[in-house]
């Protein structure tokens, strides 16, 4: 019995469950910079989530201030640990090999929730939910009439020059008209506070296992302000994605769906076996799978069992390997076929990546217009295209502060970073621009916003972003609730967990 | 039941076991190896090393050289923590068939034994690792029991631990009892009381036959008992169950070869009497039961794993 107390206090002081010091209100005020745990805290030009440019907490972080300026530092970094060491047990980890021996990390997670506000979350999801009804009638529409190319609002070779883009997939009915039914989108808040979309990630975006598993650390560490803030559940995500996949079949409650995983050494595998799980659905491998007569076969112990749905968690490229890769074994030889007959559906469909390169992201907001007759909600991060006179001159005057990118690269090839370029590198990148402007996008350098990240001897500022998940069957639907992935070094804009990125849980608050 | 989970979910289960035993014999012998005369100690760790690993040991090897290689050498594929990790990665492959408590004490215990060094339990009581790795192995068979449902995966579980149980009391009995048979450093009485700590069995036996200790009791106890869950018996018994469980759609002519190799196997231990066994025939029993097992298991493989799609289409 003793133990099992002592386990139940790592994570809450019994004044955590809602006493008077979590209320805002005239109290201890914390200032960064100055004070305790702030005192390394610092505001720069980004906006910052906690603090305005006075460094007054702003008001959702009131609460949240107050509980953190009474925890004591050993109070904190004993709750950190106890999420780090919950990570570990669960597994959310990777491998690091050195010096012939392999060693388990977690993935890092930031026990210090990020908040977003109500009225912010309804611009976000009505932004995101606009988004991919756009998405998706632009893949339908290039997939079939093509449309939107012969009224020119973007060009042909962008589109059918594009490696993502799938002829395979032309004339092919989907479900709903519902391309991608998975999607997990990056946006971030600029300088003025507004949330703006980076990238739409519409191929197989990971990142929701991470967001429940934030939740349920970040929950634990502070019980007391989470109950009094009035934070929107996100645990239903499972049951909103498996209805979803449900819906993207006739036969609804009796259909048999599983999640196509590339296995265990996958860096997101924790996170196919979590939904598979979660949702109560099979999770397979290439190697599970047989195709005969155009239908999809597991393997059980008792025979073979039809499968009606797959959840890919796989590219596009490594799928069937009659008609993509030859040389690849993870996917499942006749698939695509099977697919083509109609006996099986596979989310997200085939060919989406053509929607979420670098070029196309750069019209998704005429796409809106054009196909809602609507103003887009969200904005993209600014963006000129160096084929239009007017953004050309523009970007050949400001090439010492902006990036340019070719639209067919990526990886950073064919790119000038013109703030860290010399007066030479930028000369040469302008005549290369000139010859071929249709070739090159610019952006101004991006900002993230930062946010309180707990650092071991404090709590310091740390730059952030947001990936909300948007699901696209017979309806649409998100989760009140987001990845926030996290720069942990400082001054680092990189939030990706291969480069010393984190996350940390993010709680939208019912008003 | 997908065809590659329940080789995972059986595989797990016998290197679970297999861990378990290699603990058990590990921390038996480091206790009682103090109150033996140095050269009973060799033999006693000689005949420990001959059951895990099959290889003939050296009667002058020291405790410290032998605990290494039978626990933490990862070289040695059947060493305690070899076969942890190996538990681990089949699960990890199948996480979606497990509970999270199952998953996360292997996890955990894992994570723990890992890092362990021979030189940093040596120089106190290296017994007491092993004593609490089984312990937590104890309350992951517990937590596997109760928080996973008996289905057909439970029933994977079960006759991957009952066949790995008869294949390593059959072997730990063997070195005994061939031992006894033609006289080569024969067991004493102290290496008999060994044996059944080695199998758990101490304090059952002797509420069975009182504590005079006996080798034909013993054999006995160890292959015929039905209700002591370290006999023979037992593990057939719950083997037979689990086939029976097991892949409940397949065809019947499938599920027949299986069943047929279960029967056989349970007649043989159901009618098997000990004083036919005695005089070298308890080497010769072990050695037919060993075979079948490994007949269950290819047929095992062969009918609800491995099979031919085309035999199905």
């Amino acid at each position: 019995m003793q133990t099992l107390h002592m386990q139940h206090e790592v994570f809450a002081n019994t004044e955590d469950f809602g006493g008077p010091d979590i209320v805002a209100g005239p109290g201890r005020v914390s200032r960064p910079g100055v004070d305790a745990p702030y005192v390394n805290y610092e505001l720069g030009k980004p906006y910052d989530e906690m603090f305005s440019r006075d460094g007054k907490a702003r008001l959702p972080y009131a609460a949240m201030d107050q509980r953190l300026s009474t925890l004591p530092l050993e109070e904190l970094n004993r709750r950190q640990q106890a999420c780090e060491q919950s990570f570990l047990h669960q597994g959310i980890t990777f491998t690091v090999y050195s010096d012939n021996r392999a060693t388990e990390r977690i993935i890092p997670t930031d026990l210090l929730p990020r908040i977003v506000t109500a009225k912010e979350w309804d611009r976000i999801e009505r932004g995101l939910t606009q988004r991919i009804h756009a998405l998706n009638l632009f893949l339908r529409d290039i997939y079939t009439d093509g449309r939107v190319l012969k009224d020119g609002v973007l060009p042909r070779s962008m589109i059918y020059g594009s490696k993502h883009y799938r002829r395979e997939m032309r004339g092919l009915p989907v479900p709903h008209g519902a391309y991608v039914n998975i999607c997990g989108s990056d946006l971030i808040r600029n300088e003025a506070g507004d949330f703006v979309v980076l990238e739409d990630n519409l191929r197989v975006p990971s990142g929701v296992s991470y967001m429940l598993a934030n939740r349920d650390v970040a929950r634990r560490a502070f019980p007391g302000v989470f109950r009094a803030m009035g934070v929107r559940p996100i645990e239903h995500y499972p049951l909103e994605l498996l209805a979803t996949l449900r819906s993207l079949t006739p036969f609804h409650e009796d259909v048999s769906i599983a999640i196509l995983t590339p296995g265990v050494f996958n860096s997101a595998y924790f996170e196919h076996a979590f939904l598979a799980r979660q949702m109560g659905v099979e999770l397979v491998e290439g190697r599970d799978l047989l195709v005969n007569d155009n239908v999809v076969y597991t393997r059980t112990t008792s025979g073979l069992k039809r499968i009606d749905v797959i959840y890919r968690r796989i590219d596009d490229d490594f799928i069937d390997p009659l008609i993509f890769r030859s040389d690849s074994s993870l996917g499942v030889p006749g698939l695509f076929n099977a697919y083509r007959a109609g006996n099986v559906i596979i989310a997200n469909a085939l060919g989406t990546g053509v929607a979420d390169d670098k070029a196309v992201y750069a019209y998704v907001p005429r796409l809106i217009r054009y196909y809602l007759a609507e103003e887009p909600i969200l904005d993209n991060v600014e963006t000129f295209l160096c084929r239009e006179e007017k953004s050309l001159q523009h970007v050949l005057a400001n090439l010492d502060k902006l990036v340019v990118k070719a639209v067919g690269e990526s990886g950073g090839y064919g790119m000038l970073v013109g703030p860290h370029a010399s007066q030479k590198e930028r000369d040469e990148f302008a005549e290369k621009l000139k010859a071929d402007p249709e070739n090159y996008i610019a952006q101004p350098t991006i900002q993230l916003s930062t946010a309180p990240t707990f650092v071991g001897n404090g709590i310091e500022a740390r730059h952030v972003d947001l990936r909300p998940f948007i699901l696209h069957g017979a309806e649409t639907k998100l989760v009140p609730g987001a990845l926030t992935r996290v720069a942990l070094k400082r001054g680092s804009l990189v939030v990706n967990s291969s480069q010393g990125g984190g996350s940390k849980d993010t709680w939208v608050l019912s008003q | 039941m997908l065809s590659r989970v329940a080789d995972s979910l059986y595989w797990m289960s016998r290197y679970i076991e297999r861990a378990e035993h290699t603990a058990r014999l590990i921390a038996v012998k480091l206790d009682s190896m103090v109150e033996q005369t140095q050269e009973d100690a060799a033999a006693s760790w000689a005949r420990v090393t001959q059951a895990l690993t099959g290889e003939i040991g050296t009667p002058h090897a020291d405790a410290f050289v032998i605990t290494k290689r039978l626990a933490f050498d990862r070289d040695n594929e059947n060493s305690m923590v070899a076969s942890l990790a190996l538990a681990r990665d089949n699960a990890r492959q199948v996480r979606e068939a497990l509970s999270n408590e199952v998953w996360e004490n292997l996890n955990r215990l894992y994570l723990r034994l890992a890092p362990v060094t021979m030189d940093s339990i040596w120089v106190h009581t290296p017994a007491r690792l092993f004593r609490e790795a089984l312990e937590e192995m104890h309350a992951l068979e517990g937590v596997t029991y109760s928080t996973l449902s008996h289905g057909e995966g439970w029933y994977f579980l079960e006759l991957g631990r009952h066949i790995e149980r008869v294949q390593q009391l059959g072997r730990i009995l063997d070195v005994h009892f061939s031992a006894a048979h033609n006289g080569s450093a024969a067991p004493k009485y102290f290496d008999w009381l060994v044996l059944l700590k080695f199998c758990t069995a101490f304090e059952p036996y002797t509420k069975q036959y009182t504590a005079s200790i006996r080798p034909q009791k013993i054999a006995e106890f160890l292959l015929f008992d039905s209700e002591f869950p370290h006999s023979i018996c037992f593990s057939v018994d719950r083997m037979t169950e689990a086939l029976e469980r097991v892949a409940p759609g397949a065809p019947p002519a499938r599920r027949a070869a299986v069943e047929r190799l279960a029967g056989r196997l349970k007649a043989a231990v159901d009618f098997g009497q000990v004083d036919e066994l005695m005089s070298g025939g308890v080497a010769a029993f072990i050695a037919d039961i060993t075979k079948q097992c490994e007949q269950i298991h290819k047929a095992l493989y062969s009918s609800y794993i491995t099979y031919g799609a085309e035999t199905v289409l």
